[in-house]
Formats: structure tokens, C-alpha cells, sequence
């Protein structure tokens, strides 16, 4: 145990660290303004003048990221489940039980009709989990570039009728959720099936249904090992958003910076605000996300506390 | 309390249970020994429903519930079960463990379930754990938890599949004590283990396996001093070394 008066030292040297690193950002931070303002000659009115017009434009991607991601969320959990679900085709259900019926034909267990009820279950997970596999192959297996296009196509052409702005924002949603969700599946099936199925068991022994041990159990243990890998999923929508660009008719803060740029010739100023905003977005939410990491940290169970010993 | 009639599961081309019988009384502890592979495990899972049977019946208190109208999570709040690797819920703490079903399946307020909880924790020898995750308690620690959280379902019967077989020597003591403290307490058990001086103290009958049948019941007095059977002659020969 470290005595008083070191644990004393040890809050003075951290402030001490602390100070170090916010003299080093403000020092590289007055770097750049130096360079870009005074040697390039960026114009710091037009900054200082149209930079609430871009934060304006990144609330429309941070809008349209967030809804995109937390539908997205829903449909990753759903297909991530269905597909970590062990299912068999039909006809080897139907073998199966057929073979177990010749067995079971002492009585005491299932009659012909449920014999159909139960091959009826077992084939459509098994329906329900290829045709998840195939939209999780589709999704990834295409650009997110042409998905945009394709859906902004496909929503101009039947309802053409519509405010070009809710065009492009109802394509962007719908193409972002549909990518996001399909990658996100494949996160919560990672999750899922990381958590012992001795859990599981466990669960159901105590009479949990499947969606309790799911909603207890499961959940709550494999959303903690995926943090990172949701967290990045955030922050790579946040920026797939940019391709949203190409609808044109949605002002996220890409557009935004290119039409900006293209009006003003204020190029550099543009594209300086502009990826200074997307730092000034994802940079927060890792550290957010690092937070609610900390705040639900569970001994022995996921991601831990650094270690001195690392490998 | 518990009757089994001609039970059988196969695995695909695996036969693992090939007609199983047996019959628990209330207040009786059953112990049920064979090696690996015999099938004890999976009776024992069949018996709570966790692997539905092939054919057969399993009764509990006279009903029999491996039947399609009987939904198997009531079967399995009423009949407890212990592990060998303790499965204890990785995310909550010891108290959140027992808690969970009263609450979550039962529908208990939280604060009943959290005095019952705490109540039983006593029980097990762990009232000062209560808020430790599975991770910081030793295996002993965590296989007492394990208990109290299947008794907080107020079971009729508890099964327990080879309880101590995953522990260090040092820790076996203080979960078969649970486990006899529990059967004087008139808890109807079937355990599965091979720990020879529980089986004399706490049951009156054992059963030997193997490949999926019975083949030999009797006092422990007889199983292990005057089997009848070769093959339990060889396997209890080679456990009581």
C-alpha cells in the first residue's frame, strides 16, 4: 500500500502531467493557426464568420449518423442473434425426428401433429438465419458508396413528388441503417457467441425463458466485450456519412464544405473546418464511450483495467 | 418427488441414455456415480428439461411434465440445478446471482428477494461476499453461491452434477458441507460425484452407470464394499484408490 504522503506526490506529479499536455496542445494548436493563418494566409474572418453554418451542417450528420446507428443497433442484434442460433435444414429435421418418433413409439412423447409443429419451428430459423447470412453477405460485400447511390435512386424514381431534402435525408438514413446494421450484426454475434453457453444453461435452469437469458444474461455480458468494436462502428458511420456528398441535396457537413469551398474559394478554410469539426466529434465520443467503459467495468469479465504486467 | 421411466436420448448416432429408470422419495439424496461418458450428465438434464428426452417420462411430484402442454421453464424453477463449472452469472455480484430468479422469474419485489438473498448467502457461509463479482471469489466460494442461487427458487428437488469435481482439494470440504447440511435439511437431491465419503454419510441409496444404463443400485455400503456387478467391481476399484 503506498503511503499518505506518496499518494500525495503521486496527485502532484499528475497535475503536473496535466498541465504538461494542455501546454503542448495549446502549443501545436498555435503552431497550426500559425501556419495556416499567418504563413498560408488562411482567412480567419471567413473562419471566425461561417463557422456556426458548419456546426449547423455537422448537426445534420450527427443526426442522421445516430439515428442510422442506434436503428441499426436493433437490426444488428436481431440478425447477430439469429445467426449465432445453431439450425439445421429442413430435411435433416425432419430425419431427425422422424428417427426419434420410431423411437418415442412406446408412447409418451410427441404425436404426429406436433412432430409437424416442431419441424415447422426448427425450418424457419433456419429461413430466418440464411436470409440473415445473405443481407450480412450483401451488406459487406458491397460498397456503402453504391448502396447510397442505389437507394437515393431507387427513392427519387418512386417518389419523385418528395422535398428533395427528405429524399436525400430518408435515402442517407435508409442506406446507412441497412450497412450499420448488417456490420453491427456481425458485432453482436461476436458478443453473443463469446459468452460461455454454460451461462446460458445456467440461466435456463433457473426457469429464464430464452429471451430472459438473452435479456439478463447474454446481453448485458457480450455488449461489454464489444464496446470497442461498436465504438468504432460510430465513428466509421460518422465519417461514411460524408458520402452522403454524393445525394447532393443534404447539407452534412462534407457538402456543406464542398459547396462552401466551391462558392468561396475559401478552399483551405473550408476543408480546415470541416475535418476540424469531425475531430472535434469523434474525439469526444471515444472518450465518452471510454467513460461508460470504466462505469460498467465487471471483474473478470471483458475488457479490464490496464495492467502493469502487459503482453 | 422425482420418477424416471424408460428414458432415452441419443445425440445423433450417440445412444447416450438407453432406457433409464429410477425413483426419488421426498427428503431423499440420491447418488448417482460412472464414468465419463456413462450418461449421468445428461439424465441429470433431462430430468430438469434442459435436454429434452427422446422418449420416456420424467415425473415430478406425480405429473408428468415432458409433455407439450407443460412449458419446461415451470418444470425448471421447481427443480434446481448445481454445476460443475459453477456458471455463475459473470456480471453480477453474488448477492444480483441469488437475486436474479426470484425477481427476474418469479417476480419477487427486490427487496424481499435481496433479504432472502443475503438470508441465504448466511446459509452458505458467505454473507460477507455479497457484493463480490464471480471473478474475485475462489472456486469453493463460487460453488456456494451457485447453491444459494438455485435454493432462492424455493426448489422442491436440487440436482447437482459432480459439484466439487472442478475444485482444488482445499475447497471440496466446504461445498459438500453445504451439501449435507442441506440433505439433513430434508432437500430432496440427486448428485452426481465421486466423492465417496458424501455418498456414504448423505445417501442411503447409489446408483452405478454406464453406457446410458443403470446397471447397479444399492446401499453405499454395498456399491462400494460388496458390488455385484463386475463392471462396478472394476470402476468403484479404481475410485476408492
Amino acid at each position: 500500500m503506498p503511503s499518505a504522503s506518496e499518494n500525495q506526490r503521486r496527485s502532484r506529479v499528475r497535475i503536473v502531467d496535466i498541465l504538461l499536455a494542455i501546454l503542448v496542445t495549446l502549443g501545436i494548436l498555435a503552431y497550426i493557426l500559425d501556419v495556416l493563418a499567418l504563413r498560408w494566409g488562411l482567412s480567419t474572418t471567413y473562419i471566425a464568420k461561417s463557422y456556426p453554418n458548419y456546426l449547423r451542417a455537422a448537426w445534420i450528420s450527427l443526426y442522421v449518423t445516430t439515428i442510422a446507428y442506434f436503428i441499426g443497433m436493433g437490426i444488428g442484434f436481431v440478425l447477430g442473434w439469429a445467426r449465432s442460433v445453431q439450425t439445421l435444414p429442413l430435411a435433416r429435421v425432419m430425419a431427425a425426428r422422424r428417427r426419434e418418433a420410431v423411437a418415442a413409439a412406446d408412447g409418451g412423447s410427441p404425436g404426429a401433429g406436433l412432430f409437424l409443429g416442431t419441424v415447422f419451428v426448427y425450418s424457419i430459423k433456419y429461413y430466418v438465419r440464411r436470409t440473415a447470412d445473405a443481407y450480412v453477405a450483401i451488406i459487406r460485400g458491397t460498397p456503402l458508396f453504391v448502396q447510397i447511390v442505389f437507394v437515393w435512386s431507387a427513392v427519387i424514381v418512386f417518389y419523385p413528388r418528395l422535398d428533395p431534402l427528405f429524399q436525400g435525408l430518408l435515402s442517407g438514413v435508409i442506406a446507412l441503417t441497412a450497412n450499420t446494421g448488417g456490420y453491427q450484426s456481425e458485432i453482436f454475434r461476436a458478443g453473443i457467441q463469446t459468452v460461455h453457453s454454460g451461462q446460458v444453461e445456467a440461466a435456463r435452469a433457473i426457469g429464464l425463458s430464452r429471451w430472459g437469458a438473452m435479456r439478463y444474461i447474454v446481453l448485458p455480458q457480450a455488449v461489454r466485450l464489444v464496446i470497442p468494436p461498436l465504438t468504432n462502428e460510430y465513428i466509421g458511420l460518422l465519417k461514411a456519412s460524408s458520402l452522403l456528398a454524393v445525394v447532393g441535396s443534404v447539407p452534412e457537413l462534407t457538402t456543406f464544405g464542398r459547396s462552401e469551398a466551391f462558392q468561396t474559394f475559401h478552399i483551405f478554410e473550408a476543408f480546415a473546418l470541416v475535418v476540424g469539426i469531425y475531430l472535434l466529434i469523434t474525439f469526444p465520443v471515444s472518450k465518452v464511450v471510454e467513460w461508460i467503459e470504466r462505469r460498467y467495468r465487471v471483474p473478470g469479465l471483458g475488457i479490464q483495467a490496464p495492467r502493469t504486467a502487459r503482453v | 418427488m422425482i420418477r424416471v421411466e424408460e428414458l432415452q436420448k441419443r445425440f445423433g448416432a450417440l445412444h447416450v441414455l438407453k432406457g433409464v429408470n429410477l425413483e426419488v422419495q421426498k427428503g431423499e439424496v440420491l447418488v448417482i456415480i460412472g464414468p465419463s461418458g456413462s450418461g449421468k450428465s445428461t439424465l441429470l438434464r433431462c430430468i430438469n428439461l434442459l435436454i429434452e428426452p427422446d422418449s420416456g417420462r420424467v415425473f415430478l411430484d406425480g405429473t408428468q411434465v415432458n409433455r407439450r402442454d407443460i412449458r419446461p421453464e415451470w418444470v425448471r424453477q421447481q427443480v434446481g440445478m448445481v454445476f460443475q463449472s459453477f456458471n455463475l452469472f459473470a456480471h453480477l455480484t453474488a448477492l444480483q446471482n441469488v437475486t436474479l430468479g426470484p425477481v427476474r422469474v418469479l417476480g419477487t419485489d427486490a427487496a424481499a428477494a435481496e433479504a432472502q438473498g443475503r438470508k441465504l448467502l448466511d446459509r452458505v457461509g458467505l454473507a460477507d461476499k455479497a457484493d463480490a463479482y464471480p471473478a474475485q471469489l475462489s472456486g469453493g466460494q463460487q460453488q456456494r453461491v451457485a447453491i444459494a442461487r438455485a435454493l432462492a427458487m424455493n426448489p422442491k428437488a436440487m440436482l447437482f452434477d459432480e459439484p466439487t469435481s472442478a475444485l482444488d482439494p482445499e475447497y471440496i470440504r466446504e461445498v459438500l458441507d453445504v451439501m449435507a447440511a442441506l440433505a439433513m435439511d430434508g432437500m430432496t437431491m440427486i448428485v452426481v460425484t465421486h466423492e465417496m465419503g458424501f455418498a456414504s454419510t448423505a445417501a442411503k441409496r447409489i446408483l452405478f452407470m454406464d453406457a446410458g444404463r443403470i446397471i447397479e443400485e444399492g446401499s453405499p455400503e454395498e456399491i462400494f464394499h460388496r458390488p455385484k456387478q463386475e463392471r462396478t467391481r472394476m470402476f468403484v476399484g479404481k475410485i476408492l484408490r
